[in-house]
């Protein structure tokens, strides 16, 4: 609006306070991750520049191929089931019936939740010695199958992808359920008018209207997976034997736990153009299986 | 097909799922009322009588009441901050045509792109270096920091859409733009201003990673840290862990039971973000 060119005051102070806070508290560090990814530094003595030798150690450090593994284990398994499941839940609860309501209230709750208290819980409950899963095998006479699910090597990383699975999957379910409901009524109608059946009217109408929001919904997984680190930091530690330790895990224990600032600086790097790169070629490619359709 | 055979077969597959999601929180619930004891020897059954004894141990001995009251003081305060540096900057950025407008936006909005942990340790630096480790403000203004491109997304796109002709009536009426902001601009965008209140509160009440990284004095701590060291005081204290994670949870169930519908809105607005 012209009539505020005027006020070249107002347009400075009003927007001095969230340029500030963002610029110091966001923009800043992401730079500055970037310049100490070139030093090594225990954070206390004088940092020392050593060029791209971080770099060259995290492509030979095996914990961290292991843990960028990992990561994209997460990255398939949430693109791959909360997506597909979330899908399957919308569509299913699309039409609303007796019920409808409270399913959809139920899926929706983990979110609320802190993922603390969704580790805690879900620790808790395959717990050996208290939890339930063990105290039912032994129950039902399984009791050789109860293991130590999240101390062993063989299990931890699968549990560790259910309950991912299990925390977001309604996030999706509720996206899609809008995205549904935003169709218009008249292609229902014209549908029905032509005597389409329901499955080939869901394959051939609805889930070609609902791709732009599958797109969207990928590019938000990834961006969301290539995250975590509470579930696994508080679940296990990224144990054992870094059996479910992801790239944020493993540098915060370099960071924090051995003072390799630089080496930790050098990962975070990593996963901030590992994570901008999975989003851009995320988009790249659905938008080319959207011309394909 | 009969229309109560297709709902039956609805119920049929998703029964068995819904009890994935409700049992845990049964358990936890179940749990936080019996005796370790109890637990140890049926971990499915009911307590022979409540054991109200947990809560009373996790809300004092256990601190549960400190984090509690720092998580409300922060999540506060931080909801506070963002909603007016935020507001304040979304009517600017969608009301004013100046130079670097575009720019200003998209910088804000590649924001909700950063992962949080690809700069956990150069924050940790850059409070150590403000002298703001250990202190309340250092997640204050970490929380208000990183929840302002979701917020400014909300709302700028909802101020936007406000017909220019209102904010004219109010300039030819004398009003400066402060006034404009505050009493056209801040009440007509009610709605916008809920879900970025309802979205922030969620988040900041949930955050651990910042915590952990920010706070290691007891007195300081907020829920979800204090309830990650639960276990390490507490050791095998399930019942109790189980009494303080059904208190971490309180809030923000009953805010999800009355305002379901604007939490689900909030947090969808939050997430599809262009």
């Amino acid at each position: 609006m012209d009539l505020f060119r005027k006020n070249r005051m107002f347009l400075f102070f009003g927007s001095l306070p969230a340029i500030l806070t963002y610029v110091i508290f966001v923009i800043y560090p992401i730079f500055r991750s970037f310049g100490y990814g070139f030093y090594e530094w225990n954070g206390l003595s004088d940092p020392k520049y050593i060029g791209l030798r971080n770099f060259l150690e995290i492509l030979q450090d095996p914990v961290f191929w292991k843990s960028f593994r990992n990561n994209i284990l997460v990255v398939l398994v949430s693109v791959f089931g909360q997506l597909p499941i979330g899908l399957v839940l919308a569509v299913l609860l699309h039409r609303s019936f007796k019920g409808s309501g409270a399913y959809r209230s139920i899926f929706f709750i983990p979110m609320i939740l802190s993922t603390v208290v969704v580790a805690l819980l879900w620790s808790s409950l395959l717990n050996p010695q208290v939890g339930v899963v063990n105290h039912f095998l032994k129950r039902v006479g399984m009791g050789f199958l109860a293991l130590n699910w999240l101390g062993d090597m063989r299990t931890a990383m699968p549990i560790v992808c259910g309950v991912i699975i299990w925390q977001f999957t309604g996030l999706y379910m509720v996206i899609f359920l809008s995205a549904l409901q935003n169709i218009p009524k008249e292609i229902h109608e014209a549908c029905s008018l032509d005597g389409v059946s329901e499955r080939s009217k869901l394959i051939h109408v609805t889930l070609p209207l609902l791709w732009p929001t599958v797109m969207a919904s990928v590019v938000l997984c990834i961006a969301g997976s290539m995250r975590s680190f509470d579930l696994v930091f508080v679940m296990t530690e990224g144990g054992p034997a870094h059996a479910t330790e992801l790239m944020a895990t493993y540098m915060y224990s370099k960071t924090f736990a051995v003072y390799k600032y630089g080496y930790g600086s050098a990962i975070s790097m990593v996963i901030f153009l590992l994570s901008f790169g999975m989003i851009l070629a995320g988009q790249a490619l659905m938008k080319r299986k959207q011309d394909v359709l | 097909m009969k229309r109560w055979v297709r709902v039956g077969i609805r119920h049929l597959f998703l029964f068995p799922f819904a009890t994935l999601y409700v049992f845990p929180l049964f358990w936890m619930v179940m749990t936080s009322i019996k005796t370790n004891q109890e637990i140890l020897f049926g971990s499915f059954a009911f307590p022979k009588q409540i054991h109200w004894q947990n809560y009373l141990e996790a809300w004092e001995t256990a601190n549960m009441r400190v984090y509690f009251l720092n998580s409300i003081v922060v999540t506060a305060v931080s909801i506070l901050l963002t909603v007016l540096v935020s507001s304040l900057m979304s009517f600017i950025l969608a009301k004013f045509r100046f130079r670097l407008r575009n720019a200003l936006y998209s910088l804000f909005i590649i924001g909700m792109l950063v992962p949080l942990q690809s700069i956990l340790v150069p924050l940790f630096l850059q409070m150590r270096a403000l002298h703001l480790l250990d202190s309340r403000w250092s997640l204050i203004l970490s929380y208000t920091a990183f929840g302002l491109p979701v917020a400014i997304f909300i709302l700028e796109s909802f101020v936007r859409v406000f017909p220019d002709e209102i904010l004219e009536a109010g300039i030819l009426d004398g009003c400066s733009p402060l006034r404009i902001f505050l009493q056209i601009i801040l009440p007509m965008s009610r709605p916008a201003v809920a879900s970025v209140i309802i979205l922030s509160f969620l988040n900041n009440w949930k955050e651990f990673a910042f915590a952990l990284i920010f706070i290691s004095e007891e007195t300081k701590k907020t829920l979800p840290l204090g309830l990650y060291n639960f276990l390490g005081t507490e050791t095998n204290n399930y019942a109790g862990l189980m009494a303080a994670l059904v208190i971490a949870t309180v809030p923000v169930f009953i805010m999800y039971v009355f305002l379901q519908e604007q939490v689900i809105k909030g947090m969808t607005a939050g997430a599809v973000k262009g």
